[in-house]
């Protein structure tokens, strides 16, 4: 059974979860999100912990209620994401990752750029 | 006919004890369950657990008041079977019948018993009608005792250790029907268990006794808010542990600090400045909240 980390709420730590899939695409922009009660038997949470995830994603402005519809994922929520994703990386994660390839000695020429190895 | 209830509450206790002779098994509790709530009865054995969940039903005779759905549990007690459904965590189902004969015996001794939707939650399952009860596996039992249960029209589930023994999966199916199939937004459910981690997740609320009393009481959102918990390193551990937490404790898993400390409340800023907050878990705070004192010094 998924045991929640500690780091936050479990509803942030859901909202998470389900923003990392609609910067997927899944589901795509202008599909319906699932159910508060799919999703509370999925991942064997509370429904108002779901509910409370949810608010959260549609006070980023990434799903819309339509009336007596249930939520939308709106459009432009995944560029919306990746915008928020990029300027994460680039103000916390590059920082430390530059300082972490500086004490290794790695240069940008020594990194393999392309997939295969 | 159903009885018409105005109030949110379903249960409601106050000043609610239960003796066995000399002892309070429960002691002095006040407590409410409004509806549509999942709520997690929590304690260690002889806690007081199953006799609370008795005096609920009517099994128990207790002092103070207590009203289920509006009821009286001893003096009205088969009326409130009509909308209050009980596994107890002695309850086994006979090992000779068959699956369809126990649909048919509640659809004649239950009023609000749906036989279809017994057999429409048993499609969820892997238990076949024809399966006799001693050719079940245990998790297949106590999945077909969920969806007989389940498949009465009632308002108020009260379950005692109901995943005793099951395996993880087993428990996983259990716990997915609950969800699915009776959580509504207006039914409750009550519910004890030992396995706190597992089912911190799906409650809304929380009641924890200790040795008969009422230890804690409120919902999984105010426990976020009311108590904080704070990891931290060695280094500091003196000075955290002069901020008096509730518990202190080792973190488990590589990277990170390796302690934490638990408060009821905000800790002083100074001691917010020397650790990371975290999410306070249940099992921390059950461990905190029913430990006898002296352990205290043994745990850290």
């Amino acid at each position: 059974m998924q045991i929640w980390g500690q780091k936050q709420p479990i509803y942030q730590q859901l909202a998470d979860l389900l923003a990392a899939q609609l910067l997927d695409g899944e589901p795509g922009e202008g599909e319906a999100m699932p159910s508060v009660r799919t999703l509370a038997t999925q991942y064997l949470l509370n429904p108002l912990t779901v509910s409370r995830a949810l608010q959260a994603l549609g006070d980023e402005g990434l799903l819309e209620n339509r009336r007596g519809l249930g939520l939308y994922v709106n459009c432009g929520a995944r560029d919306r994401l990746r915008a928020v994703e990029r300027e994460r990386f680039l103000q916390t994660e590059w920082p430390r990752l530059r300082e972490r390839l500086r004490r290794l000695g790695i240069g940008a020429e020594q990194l393999n750029w392309e997939d295969r190895t | 006919m159903r009885p018409e209830i105005d109030t949110a509450n379903l249960v409601e206790a106050r000043h609610l004890s239960v003796s066995y002779g000399a002892k309070r098994a429960v002691d002095d509790v006040s407590f409410t369950i409004p509806k549509g709530r999942v709520v997690g009865l929590l304690g260690h054995n002889g806690a007081g657990k199953t006799t609370l969940m008795k005096a609920m039903v009517g099994l128990a005779r207790p002092q103070g008041d207590l009203v289920v759905l509006g009821l009286n549990p001893i003096r009205d007690r088969t009326e409130l079977l009509q909308s209050a459904c009980y596994i107890p965590d002695v309850a086994t189902l006979p090992r000779w019948a068959r699956v369809e004969d126990l649909i048919t015996l509640m659809d004649g001794l239950h009023p609000r018993f749906s036989a279809d939707r017994a057999r429409a939650l048993l499609r969820r399952t892997s238990v076949g009608l024809r399966d006799k009860v001693k050719s079940l596996s245990k998790g297949m039992v106590a999945q077909a005792h969920l969806a007989l249960t389940a498949a009465i029209d009632a308002r108020l589930m009260i379950l005692d250790e109901p995943t005793l023994g099951l395996d993880v999966l087993s428990r996983k199916a259990f716990y997915e029907m609950l969800i699915d199939e009776w959580c509504d937004g207006e039914r409750s459910v009550l519910i004890s268990t030992h396995q706190v981690e597992e089912i911190e997740s799906l409650l809304s609320d929380v009641l924890m006794l200790n040795e008969g009393k009422l230890v804690l009481n409120l919902s999984l959102e105010d426990m976020d808010r009311r108590f904080v918990a704070l990891s931290h390193d060695a280094a500091v551990a003196e000075e955290m542990a002069a901020g008096h937490p509730l518990l202190r404790y080792r973190l488990a898993g590589a990277g990170g600090s390796p302690y934490a400390s638990l408060f009821d409340g905000e800790p002083p800023a100074h001691l917010q400045a020397l650790g990371r907050r975290m999410r306070p878990s249940l099992v921390d705070l059950f461990v905190a909240l029913t430990r006898k004192p002296e352990l205290d010094r043994q745990h850290f």
